[in-house]
């Protein structure tokens, strides 16, 4: 077992003040240096790199917010946490497969992290809303409502961008998709 | 229909903050009174909110799978993907467990061996009793080396080598170390007044590393002796003390007896826990009420303060291999020593006159 991380692992403090500035650097870092334990993990415990891939985006994220909230503290390692959050993901996923989650193989310490979980499978959930959403909305509105609100593109870029004659009419356009938009969210 | 869509601006503009005072307290104005478009602020606030979380994630996943995309996953899944030897998934998935446990595997086995090497002592013994046949003698034996400066304008040729003796009888019969007088041409004793006598050899055993010399002159005559020779065996930590002749003028060495063996368990002597310097070997050794206990013969040239000295037992052996009516007032062997009860210093003081330096010319 000579494998070794390709990267330099980021001390988890250099990456928990990444995350707060934005830094896509450290967040390169820390993917990078942790990638490896949580594909390990699936590997060995019935699934695949693209499982793999998930869950391990799916902890990240979990982190993610938990330290833009300010609520993470390094009380425990960086690498623990993610170990931890990974783990629990993925036995969800299997209890949900109907596998069975009695003989799971540990590489690393594990903590409870059930809290932070059920947050986030609040949000999840939320996303997944809006995901729905927005699929249903059709063109053009799914992409007029994404520049506006995700690329936050001006109302000016989005009138040039599809070719209205007005700014006004790409107002009325905009508001049209959001009403439609709002309707698919809250009546899901 | 425009008046919809304006009031949606509105109130977009109202929860990112972007209307000016008059605005936002007029618009604040319309939210208290009319509930619906209150009730359409909390719904768009919501909405808002879940939008930008939304935003965040699809961003946050765009810059994990730009991270992701950089990562040689082929690579990675080969190394570590189940390995189908169960040995070899057991051994990773407990590698620490292992690790832990060979760590205490190799402890065990290095308390044992040494365990099993401190059985033997490590030192070696420097009076050496089985060289003694040998004629060269070393500098390792607690023979005092004395070179008289001047030896070559002095007459007397200088004494070679020295030791201690103690008297065993009143007549003048010597009790040293084997080791001390072996070889010699001639031996001397000189006792604390400085006044030398010619002593020859009457008994030697080199086994026990015991010499017995008798002064040559028959007018030579001692007080009664002050102490006796113990006739039991002396415990572990008991005190004892020496008196001997490293220096021209007699030392005391102060100490206990630290084994009842010497080196490399050897049963017919003592370890004791005194410093000794050469020229101390063949120095009673006694106890605190004034028996003699052993002779200090040697020491382990590794460990500061272990001496040995052999048992009191073969010095009255000894004693018994001479022709008894040729020992006048020899020894006490397990009556009451009169430097029982005696302070320390008062007891060096009645014994002096009975320690001798041995001098050996060669």
């Amino acid at each position: 077992m000579n494998i070794k991380f390709n990267n330099q692992v980021p001390t988890d403090r250099e990456v928990v003040l990444g995350i707060l500035n934005n830094s896509e650097d450290a967040l390169n870092k820390l993917y990078a240096a942790y990638f490896p334990m949580v594909l390990q993990f699936i590997l060995n415990n019935s699934g695949d790199e693209d499982e793999a891939k998930d869950v391990y985006q799916e902890a990240i994220i979990v982190l993610y917010n938990k330290v833009k909230e300010g609520s993470f503290e390094l009380s425990s390692k960086l690498k623990t946490y993610i170990y931890s959050v990974s783990r629990r993901i993925w036995l969800k996923k299997l209890t949900q497969r109907n596998k069975k989650t009695s003989n799971i193989a540990d590489f690393e310490e594990v903590l409870v992290v059930d809290d932070d979980l059920e947050q986030h499978e609040q949000k999840d959930l939320q996303f997944d809303k809006m995901q729905e959403a927005l699929e249903n909305l059709g063109e053009p509105c799914k992409t007029i409502i994404q520049d506006f609100y995700i690329h936050n593109l001006s109302m000016q870029d989005i009138c040039e961008k599809f070719g209205y004659t007005n700014a006004d009419n790409a107002k009325t356009q905009k508001y049209k998709c959001l009403q439609r938009l709002k309707k698919l969210f809250f009546n899901n | 229909m425009m008046r919809e869509a304006d009031l949606e601006a509105i109130i977009e503009d109202y929860l990112n903050d972007k209307l000016n005072t008059a605005e936002r307290e007029a618009f604040e104005q319309l939210r208290k009174n009319d509930p619906i478009v209150d009730h359409k602020v909390v719904a768009h606030k919501v909405f808002l909110d879940a939008m930008a979380q939304y935003s965040t994630v699809v961003k946050l996943k765009e810059q994990l799978n730009h991270a992701h995309s950089q990562i040689d996953v082929d690579t990675l899944v080969e190394a570590y993907k189940p390995h189908p030897s169960k040995f070899v998934q057991l051994w990773r998935s407990n590698k620490a467990a292992i690790a832990v446990a060979a760590s205490f595997l190799i402890l065990a086995m290095i308390s044992i061996y040494s365990i099993q090497n401190n059985s033997k002592q490590a030192g070696s013994f420097e009076a050496m009793s089985q060289d003694l046949a040998q004629l060269k003698r070393s500098q390792n034996n607690l023979i005092r080396n004395i070179n008289s400066k001047n030896s070559s304008a002095n007459k007397t040729p200088a004494a070679r080598f020295g030791g201690t003796g103690f008297a065993v009888s009143a007549n003048g019969y010597i009790a040293t170390n084997y080791h001390v007088i072996n070889g010699a041409d001639s031996v001397y004793v000189q006792n604390n007044k400085g006044v030398s006598y010619k002593v020859k050899a009457i008994y030697t055993d080199s086994q026990n590393d015991i010499a017995i010399l008798k002064i040559t002159d028959k007018s030579f005559n001692l007080p009664g002796l002050p102490y006796t020779i113990r006739r039991g065996l002396s415990g572990v930590g008991e005190p004892v003390f020496t008196l001997g002749f490293p220096k021209d003028d007699v030392v005391l060495g102060d100490g206990y007896v630290s084994s009842k063996t010497g080196i490399n368990g050897d049963t017919l002597a003592y370890q004791v826990a005194i410093p000794v310097n050469p020229g101390n070997s063949g120095g009673p050794l006694l106890d605190n009420n004034g028996n003699i206990v052993g002779i200090i013969n040697g020491k382990e040239n590794k460990t500061d303060g272990a001496t040995f000295a052999v048992k009191s037992k073969y010095i009255m052996e000894a004693l018994n291999a001479i022709p008894q009516d040729s020992l006048n007032r020899k020894v006490a062997y397990g009556k009451k020593s009169q430097l029982q009860g005696l302070k320390r210093n008062k007891q060096v003081e009645k014994m002096q006159d009975y320690v001798f330096m041995i001098k050996v010319y060669n």
